[in-house]
């Protein structure tokens, strides 16, 4: 059975690439696509999407299973293997991606070419569940280029100058990115004989010896490298580019899902291979932290002044991302568990905002924060559940995202790290206000426009096909806070499991 | 001795005298008897591959019966063959490519010219692979030199004979610094066969005598063949030459020519100076400087150009760039990873060119870079086509360009050298994402769909895979081939490295 | 380094000037016809270091002559052979860049390279 493995990741790939040949066959034959047959569109890749779903969760789930799909070279197989952390990954990923699939069905008649995109997003897909299950870095590395390579058409949809730069931008980053994470694996494998994962990491520490500043450096590389993909400074510049110009579905996987592909290949490359050992006390560990920490300020600090309504939940995700990175560069198991809890929640929450956004200009075609004044009379389902999902994000109890930042905070406080141990919680605190700050502020304005504004009563709620999708995903981020508690054994088990 | 040792002098000696047979054929004829020349010494290359492996060992073909160190010698080892094969390969599917713009570019009278012009080509990259006469090597160097410039100015236009002339300069340039090399070699050591100069040079190096005459002419034969291969700074004729040539002549020109003289400078390396000889000296250290500064300012240019066919001529140079790094790094890992790479840039520039054609075709025959928008919707295969090359040059997983930058930048972490290793790696991070700015630039505008008015305006023609087989077929067995080279690598570097064994 | 051994080998000392010559000659004039010139000079240049090479002292041509069959009568053939092959090769690369300078200068009339090349950039082709 564990031949099923290959099914979430080459049916939807295949799937996605018949739907893109028969758009490009359109394109040729009738120079445009043909827009009458979406119904049959939607009806085909909502079927692939399910299947594969349903079998990646249900591979997630049973939790074990490996098979090697061919030799690379003589001794780097490219294979996948099924793990508790690919399993977490597996399956929040692909509950997010089928209901911003479904709202997506609606959406995409604004954007139109939707055999394109769909294809496209079908594509991600199977190469997401690659990178999930990939058994050793190599495959890793592998699928985390296509994924750049297949994300990248989300990005410049519309065809337009601004989004072909800012397409150019993502793979220009993701590119520096992936070289220097390619560069820290060569050396990798020069020390650990395996470039397997295996939980703790599997550095020879005899090979090691008297190699650490070199190895350091290395592992240096790859932290920046796969930082890239989840936005941490220095290399976070193509995020705010890129989600703007991309249709808001696509937007709200880049921020809720593709930027995870990172935090997957950091805990990756320091948990699985290098294991976190080698890194406690280095200088690493404590420019890694640092980093974070500014990019989490300067995240929210770059949201707050932000107009643009998409580009503010951009550079939100720049700073939440780093939230999780700064748990993970805790190295303590605690604060593991918080940046894991936070890697789930996030990609809920912030699929749901982006959705938020997608609605408002799919309705009404405003994309600045200061026209939103006053759009709470006019769709407040909306609104209301923007506004769970945002107290989510900034962290007020019970919500999903106060447990995630507990966790972090505590982690922090233990973990034995000197100024940082205080400085990380501080800075948590003052981003959370500023998230507040830079989130509330719609709602306010939303339900109680200023004076003077000629407010249209006028009702003009969302279509159900994307309302439905937007309040599920509102509901989990609240509820996962409420019932936190399988979710959080499971994740503490991992945490657990690694030191 | 076994018939099938005799193919190697066979297909030299074939091909050499097919040039003068194609002078009093007609156009069409000739096409013909080039293309079963080629397709004659590429299966005769591969059966002395085949025999060459299931001996194991190299063997030594004498010429006229005068045996060493008087007479001339062929050389064949695993290397050797697989190159020739390689070669034929590259060069047929080229030929097949360009046939159309041949018929087109090419006057009538002068059609049968061309294939003299190839065919004397196929026979002096032959000769390079297999002699082991350094002044044979030398005679052969000019008449590919010659072929080649045939090659460049078949095609009548301004630009075309100015590219021709600077390239014969640059060439002769290089040629005489190689002979000058050549004859210095030949006064310490006595010896113009490869392996009995190598003897005497390892004796002169143990006694420690000379060491000054002999570092010159390593050098003086290293810069010759690096000139003559278009190493940056020595590129200017380049993006002339490819970019206005006939296709099969930019496409064999890149991926054949400056590959032959690179493979001889190899052959130099392990077998006339014994490659620790080379290592100690400080040449491969110039080579590696001025291999990393090309890999930069190749893309460097590449990025400024407009014109596609320039651009990836200037590409060229980039890719030129990582061969001689990786010859810089002196180690065997180094020289593995740059023979792969001539393999591997071998078989996508072709590729690039033949489907840039295509692509140009649909686009009012303009190559500037704003004409091409949406050209893939209108010639499918050659859109698909550029896209896998462009796709093998960044160094994507699954395409052979992946393979070549894994093996150099594992050559460059095994050196224990650090003052290489951080360059090497460096410059591979910068190109990579260079050559991802520009040819994922070219891509994504071959698939931004044209605006209805524009396309109507001029009149752009559709063009379908059935209209040129030819050109179709080989644009198919290219990508079959990159596909190839990308998923199975292994059993290829375990030739080469098998090769360069029997070399030392 | 003993500059007596430069008037001892005072042959090889002026086929290296003579290389050094014909190659800056090479690649710097602007004349095409220079140029070639300089071609000529580089490669005889090349010739005079193999014959020197070749060369014994008092020995003749590496003819058999009067049958003296003797190999103490004549210099070393191998260069002599060399030099032979060289005069080959440079007479036709000569032939061709003397053609290559005719098409130029029917097009152009001039014979500067750098010329020709800023004019065909102005002409955009």
């Amino acid at each position: 059975m564990d031949w099923l493995i290959l099914l979430p990741i080459f049916l939807p790939s295949l799937a996605g690439i018949v739907l893109l040949a028969s758009s490009f066959y359109e394109h040729i034959k009738y120079g445009q696509t043909d827009e009458k047959k979406r119904k049959s569109v939607h009806l085909f890749s909502g079927a692939v999407l399910a299947v594969s779903a349903a079998a990646a969760l249900w591979i997630a789930w049973r939790g074990t299973g490996s098979v090697t799909l061919f030799y690379l070279m003589e001794d780097i197989p490219v294979f996948f293997q099924v793990d508790a952390l690919g399993s977490v990954f597996a399956s929040f990923m692909s509950i997010v991606w089928v209901l911003v699939a479904v709202y997506s069905f609606v959406y995409m008649e604004h954007e139109g070419n939707e055999k394109r995109f769909f294809g496209v997003y079908l594509l991600v897909y199977g190469v997401l569940i690659a990178l999930d299950f990939a058994g050793n870095l190599v495959t890793l590395y592998l699928f985390y280029e296509l994924m750049t390579l297949t994300s990248m058409p989300m990005v410049l949809h519309n065809g337009s100058k601004a989004s072909i730069m800012a397409a150019l931008k993502y793979l220009f980053y993701s590119m520096c990115g992936a070289y220097l994470g390619l560069f820290g694996i060569f050396f990798l494998y020069k020390y650990c004989g395996t470039l397997s994962f295996v939980a703790g990491g599997s550095l020879d520490s005899v090979l090691a010896a008297g190699n650490e500043g070199i190895l350091l450096a290395a592992v240096f590389a790859m932290l920046i490298g796969f930082g890239a993909k989840a936005g941490m400074f220095p290399l976070h510049a193509w995020l705010p580019a890129a989600h703007p110009v991309a249709p808001s579905p696509a937007s709200a996987v880049l921020s809720g899902i593709i930027v995870k592909a990172g935090v997957l290949a950091v805990i990756r490359v320091v948990y699985y291979t290098v294991g976190a050992d080698f890194l406690r006390g280095t200088w690493v560990q404590a420019v890694w932290m640092a980093l974070t920490l500014l990019t989490v300020f300067m995240g929210s600090l770059l949201a707050f002044r932000e107009p643009v309504f998409k580009k503010r939940l951009a550079y939100s995700t720049v700073s939440q991302i780093s939230y999780i990175l700064f748990g993970l560069s805790l190295l303590t198991p605690v604060a593991v568990t918080g940046a894991l809890l936070h890697t789930v929640f996030h990609a809920f929450i912030k699929c749901a905002l982006f959705l938020t956004a997608g609605i408002f200009i799919f309705q009404c075609g405003k994309s600045r924060v200061e026209e939103l004044e006053g759009i709470g009379k006019r769709m407040p389902g909306t609104l209301w559940c923007y506004t769970f999902a945002s107290l989510a994000l900034i962290g007020i109890p019970p919500a999903s995202g106060f447990i995630s930042k507990w966790y972090l905070a505590q982690g922090a406080l233990k973990a034995g790290v000197g100024i940082f141990g205080w400085l990380g919680p501080v800075v948590l605190l003052i981003s959370a206000l500023l998230t507040a700050g830079y989130l509330l502020p719609v709602t306010m304005k939303g339900f109680f426009p200023g004076h003077g504004e000629a407010v249209s009563a006028e009702k003009q709620e969302a279509k159900p096909g994307m309302l439905l999708p937007l309040a599920v995903l509102a509901a989990a981020a609240v509820l996962l806070g409420v019932f936190p508690n399988p979710l959080i054994q499971y994740v503490s088990r991992i945490a657990e499991a690694l030191m | 001795m076994a018939f099938v040792q005799n193919f190697p002098f066979m297909s030299i000696i074939l091909s050499l005298f097919s040039g003068p047979l194609c002078s009093i054929l007609s156009g069409r004829k000739a096409k013909w008897v080039n293309a079963a020349v080629i397709v004659i010494i590429g299966g005769m290359s591969a059966a002395v591959l085949g025999f060459v492996l299931g001996t194991g060992q190299e063997y030594v073909y004498t010429m006229g019966h005068f045996p060493a160190p008087w007479g001339n010698e062929i050389r064949v080892g695993v290397l050797e063959a697989v190159m020739a094969v390689f070669f034929c390969v590259i060069m047929l599917l080229c030929m097949l490519g360009g046939i159309r713009e041949r018929e087109e570019e090419i006057e009538d009278t002068k059609q049968n010219l061309y294939y003299i012009m190839v065919n004397l080509l196929l026979s002096s990259l032959l000769a390079l692979i297999y002699t082991n006469d350094l002044f044979t090597a030398y005679v052969f160097v000019e008449i590919n030199t010659i072929s080649a410039c045939g090659l460049i100015m078949i095609r009548q236009n301004g630009r075309t004979l100015v590219a021709a002339t600077r390239y014969m300069i640059m060439s002769l340039l290089g040629s005489g610094l190689l002979l000058l090399g050549i004859c210095f070699l030949y006064d310490l050591t006595g010896h113009l066969l490869m392996s009995n100069i190598r003897e005497q040079v390892a004796l002169i190096h143990a006694n420690g005598s000379y060491h000054i005459p002999l570092l010159v002419a390593v050098g003086l034969m290293s810069v010759g063949i690096a000139i003559k291969s278009a190493l940056y700074p020595f590129h200017s004729w380049l993006p002339d030459a490819y970019g206005y040539s006939t296709l099969s002549s930019a496409s064999i020109l890149s991926s054949l020519v400056s590959k032959g003289y690179i493979f001889l400078l190899v052959k130099i390396f392990y077998r006339v100076i014994g490659f620790d000889i080379v290592r100690d000296s400080k040449v491969i250290n110039v080579l590696f400087v001025f291999g990393i500064v090309g890999m930069i300012m190749g893309s460097v240019s590449a990025i400024k150009e407009s014109n596609i066919r320039r651009m990836i001529s200037y590409s060229s140079i980039a890719q030129i760039g990582y061969i001689y790094m990786g010859f810089g790094l002196g180690t065997t890992a180094g020289i593995v990873a740059s023979i792969y790479h001539i393999v591997s840039h071998a078989a996508t520039k072709a590729l690039l060119f033949v489907a840039a054609s295509g692509i140009t075709e649909v686009s009012g025959d303009s190559t500037d870079f704003f004409d091409l928008t949406g050209a893939g919707y209108r010639n499918k295969l050659s859109g698909i086509a550029f896209t896998v090359g462009s796709l093998s040059m960044v160094g994507i997983p699954v395409f052979s360009g992946f393979i070549s930058k894994l093996l150099f930048a594992q050559a460059g972490v095994g050196v224990e050298n650090t003052a290489k290793m951080l360059p090497t790696l460096i410059a591979l991070a910068i190109s990579t994402v260079l050559n991802a700015v520009y040819f994922m630039k070219t891509v994504i505008r071959l698939y931004t769909p044209e605006k209805k008015a524009v396309l109507e305006k001029k009149e752009f023609k559709q063009v379908k895979m059935t209209e040129e087989p030819a050109k179709s077929f080989a644009l198919i067995c290219f990508i079959v081939l990159n596909l190839f080279l990308g998923l199975s690598s292994e059993p290829i570097i375990r030739l080469i490295e098998n090769g360069l064994n029997m070399f030392a | 380094m003993n500059l007596g051994n430069l008037f001892n080998n005072y042959g090889e000392a002026v086929a290296m000037i003579l290389f050094g010559i014909g190659f800056s000659n090479l690649l710097l004039q602007k004349n095409l016809i220079k140029k070639i010139i300089g071609l000529n000079i580089m490669d005889t240049a090349m010739y005079l270091f193999l014959a020197l090479k070749g060369f014994i002292g008092g020995r003749k041509a590496p003819i058999v002559t009067d049958g003296v069959q003797s190999v103490e009568a004549y210099i070393n053939p191998i260069p002599s052979g060399l030099v032979l092959t060289g005069i080959v090769v440079s007479v036709s690369v000569t032939a061709l860049m003397l053609s290559l300078t005719i098409r130029l200068y029917r097009r152009y009339h001039t014979l500067d390279l750098d010329e020709i090349s800023t004019r065909l950039r102005k002409e955009g082709l």
